[in-house]
């Protein structure tokens, strides 16, 4: 650990961390551009000068390039390192417009930051400039290139970083220019980071243009809800509506990256159709007559039909208060019958995650440090995006990773596949816990064999699984598989990737509760007569949603609480509106455990939006914000049990009475989190699996998720139309062969949900025999439970 | 629409690029074998580059409007890089320069309405003990004087039209 | 004019190229015969004490850069030739192909032999075509006879030579920036370290000298490192050197000159005088990154360590003169250009700030220059020097340095009388 003079401060730093970083520790900023801790350190823009008085180096140098080494004596305020400062700032702007006033960088431009830093005030030059076409870069980013001081950060970030393969540095000296090949869409899931990595205006977000004046937008930190991984984003909102995401920073999670899912999936809060107000049987409500109403007939029918007549169902976009609380009211209610997730195989795997994985939890930032990943059943750019850049930056310090799944991986870096029908996934991870391979042919062992000496050899290996194609049959044989390879020197960890934002908390509140399935038995059978359901929609997110619509069809009362659109809220009897997660604080815990805090960004309400027809400012007056009853779930269900609605009070009684959210009494917001204690220990998950079709047929239906766009609150987010994808099926290219199809043709697909008219699309990764389509909202693929499989049909169309 | 590059160049660098470890190493190469063909160098010969060498467009598109002796855009029939170095400079580069222009009826960066000449400044060819000089195709001429460069242009506009004649 | 020994040049006919029976004839891969003979690490010692210096631009010396190579590393290991030679004023490398390639054939084989690297690549530049195909000759020559390819004249050592004709760009001369060239990516230059030595073309371990460099060593291994100190005029000093001249001279031709020969011996012999009878003014001594002398320095050794002493360098010895009727403004604004035209926009004072220095120069020499545009171009100087990147921008502030140092009176003029004073 190298102890070296900085502004006559003394400091100690680990090996290997650069001078510009040890004057950081010391809060001495030095004024940089090229530098970035993730993206490190390639000394072009020559901004970072610090004078080095003694030690190895002398003279004048750029402290990013010099690593820290015992007895160096540095100067940050020099007179010739700050000379050259303001320079090279005074260059970096010469051909820089003078347009700060109509700049959409105006208020968050590190340009402007490190030009007052540097000293920079009276631009000297006074020649021509140099300007350049802009090139259209698709939905998400906007390109204005004039505004360019050719830092290098954007395409380190898209393709260094992030792995895309479209954009690039094109010309020479001063006539840099960053773009693509041709004009187009920025094909990266990852694109919108070059957006936060440009320091001026020349990157912007395209949807957010001409919305908000930066210095007027709210922010506040928060946690991304799409998907399980947690990463912090820190999203901004005016005129009560959610305008732009940009990256939080956790080291330990996302890094300084989000994925444009993350990014530009924020609009289902502002969704014309969100529900908004309270509803008793149809008829908009007062928030006190609908709590009343719901509270008075649940008593009613427990009073009538005992305590199981009622039953709960939570969900992993809820907060972990509001899920507590939800067990709590239905232990009021004496019910056992409580559910934290519709999806049967999601919430088995969580739960067995939760309770099996113990000290072989892995973080991203443990991923990013791996050297060998095997991903079994699990698709990163679907289920949990910021996943694939942390393997890629693993692969970029030389990690190996395998992918062994029945669907085609894509990686935004070198991995290997090997196709594997899903029943046979969990055998597999037996196997090789086992280190016996003799379930599998002779064929299938000289691919798999190598797996084990790779396990072996490695210092860092995480066995990765996705809850939809594992199930918690299939989380269970991952933990095994860990435990059983891991060796005195080394762990093998675990990663699983569950449903949402917080599956995990869910699981550690259900307990060995039961399934989805067993409480859709209950309803069916009339022993359950009324649901309530905290931000899940049991019609859509069940495995097997027609079984599931038909049960549900019983019930004499339906509760919904929710901030979105969803059929349960349509159907609802009681419907009580509660806030999205920026509109709110509250807590998750993350596919790995990870304890997270959020807070409220903006209140809710109607957006303000000017259409022209003379209805701002408005004519009529209110009381209150139209379209602001939605309160947040964890207050709504303290009042509907009729406790103090108090966030603080609500985490010390939580911790208090269970030991495994303990940490919720010192959780703070834009912290790493905190990882839940590996002494928890959680009753095993009941085991009861909905049978999976096992691919021996040759026409079955692999449902997966879809990109992008298409899980639910992205579907809800405008911004991310451009990213949903077409209905299509994926078919191995002698699967495809047999059917007659060839790649791009069109088909028609038949199961037991309809018809749907696919492209067809072929990848020798695909497991020969399998028909793959994704879940699909809004198309005749919605009913196509990610993990579930079908009897199909698909016939080639001729053209009509 | 003019042929970028023959069939069996291509075959052959596509053999080139599966033979070695780094076929990106090959870029320049079928740049300028495209640019020798065809004149200059297209979108299409970009596009085509990158499937031949089996690399991204977007690298080839990198490296090719990196160096100034790929065209990116369409040329005429003679490419004129004239030196404007110190060397040729200082031996009466601005007159030669200005003299091309007037007899070529074009500035610097134009290129003939016939399509016969681009005229283009470029730094130093390496001629400067025969200064003043220009490069055509890639052909230097030096020592250049009005009189020369009359007679060189009118022996290239000669070859031209014998070129077109075919 | 003096005759001085020749060796690089010995075979030298105008417009003519030696090929590989006349080579030979000559005494050729007597060298590379000698080399064999030896151990690899025999033939670095030897060239070690010859005293050779790259002959680059930058002088390092060539014996000592190879004893610093990986030679007993296994697994691939090249050996570049640099013949990018974009730098105004230079133009030997171009002289010593068309004239005799085999010099550069045996010496790369040489080389390669004492790093032990099985390849070998030559780099040349975009307007050298006529140079690409002799050595491209010279090296089907070679292989034909022997020379290379698999164990060479039955030592066991195989050594193969590739041709790469680049598309234009100073850059690519700086030799990380050509290791990026010969890759196929783009050529901006590598931080050091890792050296090309540790990490160079295709992160293997790499060996890059000029043209000229790898010429001379062949004549070494044949005549010996006393021989090849002999033939320097400067005691300190070894080896001869071409001096390739041009601007206001009577005679602008490239001369193989013992180092250590004076400034006035090269004009006023070689060069037969300045132009039109006019009086010596400055003159560039190694090419256009290389800071000016002046009619004081006529009886300077033209050799390394002498030309640092008057805070100039030898360059590539490209000696470009100027005569009194020569506004020194002009000269500096239009190698200035030069440089700003050829940076490769990596690094923010070379691509910016080469660029603020033209818009200077251009206002100072059209006479729109005030005291602070002198100012400033001092502070330019003051803040580009020692902080780029790469050696280009530094480079480039050899002749505006030189120029603030020498003629400062002169860009004082220009600012009071509004205008260049050359220009009437
Ligand atoms: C901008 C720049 C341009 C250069 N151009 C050349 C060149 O054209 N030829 C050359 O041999 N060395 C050139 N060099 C020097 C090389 O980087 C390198 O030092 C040289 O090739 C080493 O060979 P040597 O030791 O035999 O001189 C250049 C250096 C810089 C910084
Ligand atoms: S000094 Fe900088 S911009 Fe100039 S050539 Fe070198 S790296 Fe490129
Ligand atoms: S300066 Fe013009 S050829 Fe050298």
């Amino acid at each position: 650990m190298p102890k070296l003079t900085i502004d006559n401060l003394e400091v100690t730093v680990p090996e290997g961390t650069n001078v510009l970083e040890a004057a950081r520790i010391l809060d001495i900023v030095i004024p940089h551009f090229c530098y970035h801790e993730a993206l490190g350190a390639v000394g072009s823009c020559r901004l970072c000068a610090m004078m080095f008085l003694e030690g190895p180096v002398k003279g004048v140098q750029m402290s990013c390039m010099i690593k820290a080494q015992d007895g160096m004596v540095v100067s940050s305020t020099d007179p010739t390192a700050v000379e050259l400062r303001e320079h090279v700032i005074e260059w970096a702007m010469t051909n820089h417009p003078h347009d700060c006033p109509v700049c959409d960088e105006g208020g968050e431009c590190q340009l402007q930051e490190m030009t007052v830093a540097g000293g920079h005030g009276n631009r000297r030059y006074r020649g021509k400039k140099a300007t350049f076409t802009n090139q259209d870069l698709g939905p998400f980013v906007q390109q204005e290139m004039n505004r360019c001081i050719t830092c290098y950060r954007c395409v380190r970030t898209y393709r260094d970083y992030c792995g895309g393969t479209d954009y690039g540095v094109l010309g020479s000296r001063n006539r840099i220019f960053y773009g693509r090949f041709q004009e187009g869409k920025l094909e990266s899931p990852f694109s919108g980071n070059i957006i936060d990595a440009c320091p001026t205006g020349v990157l912007t977000s395209k949807p957010f243009r001409y919305k908000t004046r930066l210095w007027d937008l709210q922010e506040a930190p928060s946690i991304c809800p799409h998907c399980s991984l947690g990463c912090a984003i820190v999203p901004g909102g005016r005129y009560r509506e959610v305008q732009r995401v940009r990256a939080g920073i956790n080291r330990e999670t996302n890094g300084f990256f989000i994925c444009d899912r993350g990014r530009f999936g924020y609009d289902h809060v502002n969704h014309p159709e969100r529900p908004r107000e309270p509803r008793i049987d149809g008829q908009q409500a007062t928030l006190e007559a609908a709590l009343a109403a719901a509270r008075e007939r649940l008593a009613a029918l427990v009073e009538a039909h005992g305590p199981d007549s009622v039953a709960f169902l939570g969900s992993s976009r809820a907060s972990l208060e509001a899920n507590a609380l939800l067990r709590d009211w239905a232990s009021a209610y004496g019910s056992t019958q409580l559910v934290y997730e519709a999806h049967q195989g999601r919430d088995y795997a969580a739960r067995t995650l939760a309770a099996q994985v113990g000290g072989h939890a892995r973080s991203l930032g443990d991923l990013r440090q791996s050297d060998l990943i095997l991903l079994f059943g699990a698709d990163p750019l679907a289920e949990g995006p910021m996943l694939a850049l942390a393997i890629r930056q693993a692969v970029r310090d030389g990690a190996k990773v395998v992918t062994i799944d029945p669907r085609p991986v894509v990686l935004p870096c070198a991995a290997r596949h090997l196709p594997l029908m899903p029943g046979r996934l969990p055998v597999l991870l037996a196997a090789l816990g086992q280190g016996d391979l003799s379930a599998f042919d002779a064929e299938e062992r000289a691919l798999f064999a190598p797996l084990l000496d790779q396990i072996k050899a490695a210092r860092r290996p995480v066995l990765v699984g996705g809850a939809d194609l594992l199930g918690g049959k299939g989380v269970a044989a991952l933990c095994s598989a860990a435990s059983a390879l891991s060796t005195t020197e080394r762990a093998v960890g675990v990663m699983a990737l569950l449903g949402g934002p917080n599956s995990y908390g869910g699981a550690l509140l259900a307990g060995d509760g039961p399934g989805f399935d067993t409480l859709l038995d209950a309803i069916q059978e009339r022993t359950v007569r009324a649901l309530v359901c905290l931000e899940s929609d049991p019609f859509c997110e069940a495995m097997d949603p027609a079984r599931a619509q038909a049960a549900l069809g019983h019930l004499e009362m339906l509760v919904c609480i929710d901030a979105t659109p969803s059929l349960a809220a349509q159907r609802a009897d009681i419907f009580l509106p509660v806030r999205a997660n920026v509109e709110m604080a509250g807590s998750y815990i993350n596919n790995e455990g990870r304890l997270q805090e959020f807070l409220p960004v903006i209140a809710p309400g109607l957006p303000i939006k000017e259409t022209g027809a003379g209805n701002h400012p408005p004519r009529e007056f209110f009381q209150t914000t139209p379209g602001s009853a939605p309160v947040a779930d964890w207050w709504l269900l303290a009042k509907l049990l009729e406790r103090a609605a108090d966030l603080a009070a609500l985490r010390r009684t939580m911790a208090k009475y269970d030991e495994r959210f303990s940490m919720l009494s010192v959780l703070a917001a834009e912290t790493s989190g905190l990882r839940l204690p590996v002494k928890v220990v959680l009753p095993p998950v009941a085991d009861r699996e909905l049978p999976h079709a096992d691919g021996s047929d040759n026409q079955v239906l692999l449902a997966t998720t879809g990109p992008l766009g298409s899980h639910w609150l992205a579907h809800l987010s405008s911004p991310l139309a451009a990213t949903e994808p077409r209905p299509y099926v994926c078919l191995h290219p002698e699967s495809a062969a047999a059917l007659g199809l060839a790649p791009g043709d069109r088909a028609r697909l038949t199961t037991r949900f309809g018809h749907c008219h696919v492209e067809v699309r072929l990848s020798a990764q695909m497991v020969n025999g399998l028909v793959l389509a994704p879940q699909l909202w809004d198309t005749a693929l919605e009913g196509l439970a990610p993990g579930s499989m079908h009897d199909c049909r698909l016939e080639k169309e001729t053209k009509a | 629409m003019k042929v970028l590059l023959p069939e069996e160049q291509i075959d052959s660098f596509k053999a080139r690029a599966a033979a070695i470890a780094h076929p990106h190493e090959l870029i320049v190469d079928l740049l300028r074998a495209i640019q020798s063909h065809h004149g200059w160098v297209p979108d299409d010969g970009v596009l085509l580059t990158a499937e031949t060498l089996g690399v991204l467009p977007i690298e080839v598109e990198e490296v090719a409007t990196f160096y100034d002796k790929i065209f990116r855009r369409a040329v005429g029939r003679r490419v004129i890089h004239v030196c404007d170095s110190i060397c040729c400079w200082s031996t009466g580069a601005e007159m030669i320069i200005a003299h091309l222009q007037q007899s070529l009826g074009i500035g610097l960066g134009e290129t003939t309405a016939d399509d016969a000449f681009t005229l283009l400044p470029t730094c130093c060819l390496g001629a400067c003990g025969d200064a003043p000089a220009m490069m055509i195709g890639l052909t230097t001429h030096g020592r250049l004087t009005p009189e020369k460069i009359d007679e060189t242009l009118q022996r290239e506009r000669a070859a031209i039209a014998a070129e077109f004649a075919k | 004019m003096n005759a001085y020994p020749q060796v690089l040049f010995k075979n030298r006919r105008p417009g003519e190229t030696v090929l590989l029976p006349e080579y030979e004839k000559n005494g050729g891969y007597q060298g590379l015969r000698a080399a064999l003979q030896m151990t690899p690490a025999e033939v670095c010692e030897l060239v070690k004490d010859s005293g050779l210096r790259g002959r680059g631009g930058a002088g390092f010396p060539t014996g000592i850069k190879w004893s610093f190579f990986p030679a007993e590393q296994p697994g691939d290991k090249y050996l570049v030739c640099n013949g990018d030679e974009m730098e105004p004023g230079t133009y030997k490398d171009r002289q010593l192909l068309l004239a005799d390639p085999h010099q550069l054939v045996e010496g790369m084989a040489i080389a390669a032999y004492a790093l032990q690297a099985g390849v070998g690549y030559i780099f040349l530049r975009y307007a050298y075509e006529d140079c690409s195909q002799r050595v491209e000759r010279a090296i089907e020559e070679a292989l034909a006879a022997g020379f290379l390819g698999e164990n060479i004249l039955g030592s066991g050592f195989d050594v193969e030579l590739h041709v790469h004709r680049s598309a234009g760009r100073y850059i690519l001369g700086e030799e990380t920036s050509l290791l990026n060239g010969l890759e196929g990516r783009r050529p901006n230059p590598r931080s050091k370290p890792p050296f090309p030595a540790q990490r160079g073309l295709f992160g293997r371990p790499t060996n890059v000298n000029n043209v000229e460099t790898l010429a001379t060593v062949p004549h070494i291994l044949v005549n010996g490192s006393l021989w090849f100190h002999s033939l320097a005029l400067n005691p300190e000093s070894a080896g001869t050197k071409l001096f390739g001249l041009s601007g206001h001279l009577n005679r602008t031709e490239c001369f193989e000159l013992p180092l250590g020969i004076t400034l006035r011996e090269v004009v006023e012999d070689f060069g037969a005088g300045v132009r039109g009878g006019k009086k010596f003014k400055a003159c560039l001594p190694g090419g256009a990154s290389t800071p000016y002398l002046t009619a004081e320095h006529m009886d300077l050794m033209l050799d390394f360590n002498p030309l640092e002493e008057v805070k100039s360098r030898l360059g590539t010895a490209g000696v470009t003169v100027f005569d009194e009727n020569t506004c020194m403004v002009a000269v500096t604004r239009n190698l200035n250009q030069f440089f700003a035209r050829e940076s490769c926009g990596w690094c923010t004072p070379c691509r910016d700030g080469l660029a603020t220095i033209s818009w200077l120069l251009d206002r100072i020499e059209c006479g729109q220059g005030t005291d602070q545009d002198l100012a400033m171009l001092k502070d330019q100087v003051r803040n580009i020097r020692g902080r780029s990147f790469c050696a280009l921008a530094e480079g480039a502030m050899g002749p505006v340095e030189a120029l603030l140092r020498l003629f400062e009176h002169e860009i004082v003029d220009h600012i009071k009388q509004g205008g260049c004073p050359f220009k009437r």
